[in-house]
């Protein structure tokens, strides 16, 4: 019969292809003229494309960052290397990192010489002006509003972004190599904003609508490829000669490609076959013993300046009665919700807002059996009850709200058991993750005990405090409101304001301060904060030389596959 | 029969107009959906907000923006999705081809062993073969898709893998045939298997109960008092007959496929279809995407019957005067 | 047409029983008879029974035998078997410790399938997971007939433009692709994060209603043309134009005389379609839009086991039998009903 032959043919194709697969060879590696570390292709994987827009004044997602701090630079740049060192500001297309004038509200950069973009043409102080003009007027980038209004004309250009003119704030002089930033008060982060890929340096004449592929750039790398559904592919720029080690050193790959389709389970079963370097996303759970076990040489977790916490809304009943927040606090047992997070080699518990290794950060916990060590231990039922009684909030409905994504899932549904163990009457509301921070920001939906997570922009206190517990930060009614807590005390607040104040010009004094604040914010207990989760790489066998840097986590370029 | 067509066709269009406002509607009034907001990032400023929202055109009102939609979908096809920011339309294209694979893979499995199977129950009926195989058949149609690729994955990728039956098994995900025949064949084998088995029960079920049907039709006794062989019988006038139920059916299911209903196989076997683009794009509620799939995918089920209501009026006329 | 068996048909039998007269049987009686001939239905619906039983079942189960609230997490728990206390989430192995690996099946009271990511005991959430899966079932097929029902009966019968009307509206929700249709009602419903009021009727986000209605409705289309065809069919029958003839109102027409006729197909429908709202069901709650946590239904444990898969599959396993299982014993019995109440579809021809 026909349909006989057909499955004779199917079978003959099948073992054919058995065949030839065993014969195959691994992956094609471009083997390049010099030996040593330098050459191949370090091929990463990650789910889906950095999600966002491709425009690196627009992208606010690690995944991108990582790869435009190679293809791109700014006037001053986080050091590029691993450990502590990594949170040092260097300068990169600027000579050097200039002193704070007239009270920090001027700052006056000289621009390197015979830098050159992808294109071929050279960088000139005007690219600098361009580029911040461009930041505004592409209308759609995340913290022009926030961050780069400080500079002279930036609020004017949030208004109307379209006749955005910069020159009183941003002055280049093209014949003197010089760029002058004139600010409308003194930043302490001014130095950390130039040194994100908002502000990195696109040539003049980049088009001031959003891009679909990152423009020319000075780096050592150029995107030839930036396809959501395929690909984002780096290749060497050829113009590119390297002048700082510190702020920009020359990468060790050819390639550098990024495949994007795979499940995180596929992934791992890819490095495990060393059919690919590194992947992007963490490992799902059910794989982590098998990978701790069979390939632990392969395997390195760092710690991450971030805070996984649940907000309380501090204006709306049961929570806005400190003794029923500090007494959840006090029931919570973190180690339970490190166990949910993957286990204490993953995560550590925290009572407080700043992460260690942070300034500003002093260890703190009040919320434990026997506090004193600054370290959780276990929780204090009694004293949580107790606190909970007292408070007289025994009863209240309480609506626990999470993202639909298991895990923040399962630490939700471990609040509605405690809570309703404490005498509440607890439920879970699960909203999608395109759409629950949103809502949790906005006052409107009285969201009242919300789970978030925070991870850094940069290295400064006031990115954790004033940000996410500032009264500036609270915007009633809006969907842009990281205060979810809707937290907001006079005192408080203007101990943050001098420790900003502070800061322009004597750093570890203000962080003195912010130690105190971080203290005083923590007692208020506006939040319950769970912990300070870890980074998982997952490495093929071949991958030497790598290092993580606190600001940009692994540095792909510095890594060897030859 | 041309006033028939042309209706059949009016009403598609009818069809999809209505489901594509439907669409838009529901997502429109879902609360806490501001796709502005997404779009804008970690902790925007409102004028970022208001400007993306003037960009997308989402601060007009609801009729202009459905028309605004449909005219970036049809007329100039530079419909930009909210979450990648880029162009639905090349997504699409470049998913159609994985769905197809699968589907076009699957459907020659279950077509092949569907008809052995109906067809050998129905020629063994008495024995004890026929019961047998319909269980067979009725466990194929019991088994939820997605809990058997699961199943397939924890013994090809897992448990048994390094046995020699399944070491060839790569990871999950799909290559195209152009670039590596042998690995798209590898990607797909299993994922044709795991969506053929429900169809195999089903339309193994179909057929079977057809022949059965038209066995005790007059003109088959007729048939067989003639003379005929069991053999000729069976070829030349039972199956034939019970083809006509058999093809129309698979019309309308390989239709529902094509347009992205085998989501569950592509989200198990993470294969980067249409299916699992719509189903991306319903949980991140990126309107744009979920317009343009439901399009899609509507577009494939109201031709499919309406081509199926057309073949039926060609080949029985009463049907027309419907 | 099919072979006339007198034995079968359990007339021959009866006029010897009462000695000579034939006594004739209901139609319905005729089927009864015939569906308990049918050992497979039988064993099927026993095997249905079985399982409905012990699904609602759950609560001694959990109480009494695992000892254990299945929707609670456990996280730091432990267990004694055999005399040591075993924690319930167990770290990961080799010198980094990474992950969380919960315990795998005990074979006994406690945790005889094992725990899932939160610690709960998988048996007993199996078990209530029955429950919710088959209430949602049975419920939306229900309602699906009962909706579908009226519809087909007042728009075969009316016929003209209630006809036209609804059968429109009902091809449009037929060529609404399925699982986009139920995908996108869920979204919206579940994102209304207060649920849903609708006058005075408040549902909760979670409630077991919402996607009780919506894979309901939109299986409405399924049972409704089959029905709406023999309705049209029915009413051109002798007997309802005798009612007419006989001044009867349309409301008694309707429920006297179409309906019966039309309740074998319902009937014979049922188990199917409580087959199909239980894989729907499975597949909506498996892609986290149907039943919501902290409930349980087969669907959402099938997705907590997948992140489990390789490491504890019964996780995933276990529930996927009950479906298969159930299902199973669903269409046998649709089979078997089948046979029972239309014996035109039954041909036993001996050679």
């Amino acid at each position: 019969m026909r349909s006989r032959s057909l499955f004779q043919l199917l079978t003959l194709i099948g073992l054919a292809a058995l065949v030839l697969t065993a014969c195959g060879g691994s992956s094609k590696k471009k083997s390049s003229a010099s030996s040593g570390n330098s050459g191949g292709t370090l091929m990463t994987v990650a789910k889906g494309a950095p999600s966002g827009s491709p425009d690196p004044q627009i992208n606010y997602t690690l995944q991108e960052w990582q790869l435009l701090i190679i293809s791109h630079d700014g006037l001053l740049a986080f050091k590029r290397t691993s450990g502590t060192e990594g949170t040092k500001i260097v300068p990169d297309l600027a000579t050097e990192v200039p002193k704070p004038e007239n009270g920090g509200k001027t700052y006056v950069f000289h621009i390197r010489k015979g830098i050159k973009f992808s294109n071929g043409k050279e960088l000139k102080p005007s690219d600098v002006k361009y580029t911040f003009e461009r930041l505004f007027k592409i209308g759609q980038s995340p913290n022009a509003g926030t961050w780069y209004n400080v500079i002279v004309g930036g609020d004017a250009c949030v208004k109307t972004p379209a006749t955005c003119n910069l020159s009183q704030g941003v002055v280049a002089d093209d014949a003197a190599g010089t760029v002058t930033f004139h600010l409308t008060k003194g930043d302490p982060e001014f130095f950390d904003k130039l040194a994100v890929p908002f502000a990195f340096i696109l040539p003049t004449g980049t088009p001031n609508k959003e891009v679909q592929i990152p423009p020319p750039g000075t780096g050592p790398y150029k995107f030839a490829e930036y396809n959501p559904n395929k690909q984002i592919k780096l290749v060497r720029n050829t113009n590119f000669k390297e002048w700082s080690k510190d702020a920009q050193p020359k990468g060790n790959p050819d390639e550098i490609i990024q495949k994007f389709g795979l499940s995180a389970e596929a992934e791992v079963t890819q490095v495990e076959n060393g059919q690919a370097d590194w992947m992007f996303d963490n490992p799902p759970s059910d794989r982590l013993n098998e990978i701790s076990t069979k390939y632990e040489d392969q395997v390195h977790v760092n710690p991450l300046t971030a805070v996984w916490y649940f907000a309380f809304n501090v204006r709306v009943p049961p929570f806005n009665n400190l003794k029923a927040r500090q007494g959840v606090n006090f029931a919570t047992d973190r180690n339970a919700l490190v166990k949910i997070y993957g286990g204490p080699k993953l995560a550590v518990p925290t009572c407080q807002i700043l992460p260690p290794n942070f300034p500003g950060y002093k260890p703190y916990c009040p919320y434990t059996k026997n506090p004193g060590s600054g370290k959780w231990t276990a929780p204090d039922m009694a004293k949580a009850k107790q606190l909970i009684a007292a408070s007289g909030t025994k009863g209240a409905a309480v609506k626990v709200n999470t993202d639909t994504v298991e895990t923040d899932k399962a630490l939700g549904l471990y609040f509605v058991g405690l809570l309703n163990k404490l005498g509440y009457k607890a439920s879970l509301q699960a909203l999608s993750p395109d759409i629950q921070y949103p809502y949790c920001q906005n006052s409107k939906n009285k969201v009242q005990f919300c789970w978030s997570t925070w991870y850094q922009d940069y290295p400064a206190a006031s990115d954790f405090l004033n940000i996410l517990l500032g009264c500036g930060s609270f915007i009633p009614n809006s969907n842009a409101s990281p205060n979810i807590a809707e937290f907001c005390m006079k005192p408080i607040q203007a101990q943050m304001d001098q420790a900003l104040q502070q800061g322009i010009t004597d750093p570890s004094g203000a962080n003195t301060k912010w130690e105190a604040v971080d203290k005083a914010v923590t007692d208020q207990a506006p939040w319950v904060s769970l912990f300070n989760p870890k980074y998982i790489d997952f490495l093929s066998k071949r991958v030497k030389g790598y290092q993580f840097s606190p600001q940009w986590y692994f540095l792909l370029d510095q890594a060897s596959v030859k | 029969m041309v006033a028939f067509v042309v209706r059949r066709l009016l009403w598609m269009v009818v069809v999809l107009f209505a489901i594509s406002i439907l669409v838009f509607l529901i997502f429109f009034a879902t609360p806490g959906v501001d796709p502005a907001r997404q779009m804008a990032g970690r902790n925007p400023s409102a004028e970022t907000i208001k400007s993306i929202k003037h960009e997308f055109g989402l601060d007009r009102s609801l009729p202009v923006r459905y028309g605004l939609m449909m005219k970036h979908m049809f007329i100039s096809r530079d419909l930009i999705s909210y979450g990648s920011h880029t162009r639905v339309i090349p997504e699409i294209v470049h998913a159609a081809p994985v769905t197809l694979s699968l589907v076009f893979g699957a459907a020659v499995i279950w077509i092949v062993f569907s008809i052995l199977t109906g067809v050998a129950a129905a020629v063994l009926r008495g024995t004890i073969f026929d019961p047998f195989l319909m269980i067979l058949a009725l466990i194929g149609i019991s088994i939820p898709v997605f809990w058997l690729g699961e199943v397939v994955n924890l013994v090809t990728q897992s448990r048994f893998h390094d046995t020699f039956l399944f070491s060839w098994v790569p990871p999950l995900g799909y290559t195209s045939l152009t670039e590596d025949p042998f690995m798209w064949f590898k990607q797909l084998f299993f994922p044709w298997l795991t969506l053929s088995i429900l169809y195999i029960g089903f339309y193994a079920r179909v057929l079977r109960a057809n022949l059965i049907e038209t066995e005790s039709e007059d003109y088959v006794r007729t048939a067989r008092a003639k003379g005929l062989s069991e053999r000729r019988v069976l070829f030349r006038h039972t199956l034939r007959t019970s083809m006509i139920t058999f093809v129309s059916l698979f019309g309308l299911d390989f239709a529902v496929l094509v347009g992205g209903g085998a989501l569950l196989t592509e989200v198990v076997f993470g294969l980067p279809g249409v299916g699992l683009l719509t189903y991306n794009s319903l949980t991140s509620l990126d309107l744009p995407v979920i317009m343009t799939t439901v399009v899609y995918a509507a577009f494939f089920i109201t031709l499919a019957s309406a081509l199926v209501d057309l073949v039926y009026a060609w080949l029985d006329p009463r049907v027309r005067l419907a | 047409m099919a072979v006339f068996e007198p034995e079968a048909e359990g007339i021959v039998l009866d006029a010897e029983e009462t000695g000579g007269d034939i006594v004739g049987r209901s139609p319905w009686a005729l089927a009864g008879r015939r569906l308990v001939r049918n050992k497979l239905a039988l064993g099927a619906l026993a095997l249905f029974v079985l399982i409905v039983a012990v699904s609602f079942a759950a609560p001694l189960y959990a109480n009494h035998v695992a000892d254990t609230n299945p929707f609670e997490s456990n996280i730091s728990g432990t267990v004694t078997i055999d005399g040591k206390t075993v924690d319930v989430l167990q770290q990961g192995g080799g010198k980094l410790g990474l992950g969380e690996t919960p315990i795998g099946p005990t074979w006994r009271s406690q945790y005889f399938l094992g725990a899932d990511n939160q610690g709960r005991d998988v048996a007993a959430r199996v078990l209530y997971g029955g429950r919710a899966s088959l209430e949602i079932g049975i419920g939306s097929a229900v309602f699906a007939s009962v909706v579908a029902l009226i519809f087909a009966l007042v728009a075969g019968f009316f016929g003209g433009w209630t006809d036209a009307i609804i059968s429109r509206l009902m091809d449009l929700i037929w060529a609404f692709p399925l699982y986009l249709l139920a995908i996108s009602l869920a979204t919206v419903l579940l994102t209304s994060p207060n649920g849903l009021t609708i006058s005075f009727v408040h549902v909760s986000a979670d409630s077991l209603w919402i996607p009780l209605v919506i894979i309901g409705f939109v299986y409405v289309p399924y049972i409704y043309r089959p029905i709406r065809g023999q309705v049209l069919s029915l009413r051109e029958k002798e007997f309802v134009e005798a009612g007419i003839a006989q001044g009867a109102s349309n409301l008694r027409l309707i429920f006297g005389e179409v309906l019966p006729n039309v309740a074998s197909t319902v009937i014979v429908l049922m188990p199917l379609m409580i087959a199909t709202t239980i894989l729907t069901e499975s597949a909506l709650s498996y892609l986290s839009i149907g039943v919501q946590p902290p409930k349980a239904s087969w669907g959402t444990i099938i997705q907590d086991g997948q992140e489990l898969l390789y490491t504890r599959p019964w996780v995933a396993i276990a529930p996927g039998i009950m479906i298969v299982l159930t299902v199973l014993a669903l269409n046998i019995l649709g089979d078997g009903l089948r046979d029972a109440l239309d014996p035109r579809s039954k041909v036993r021809v001996k050679a």
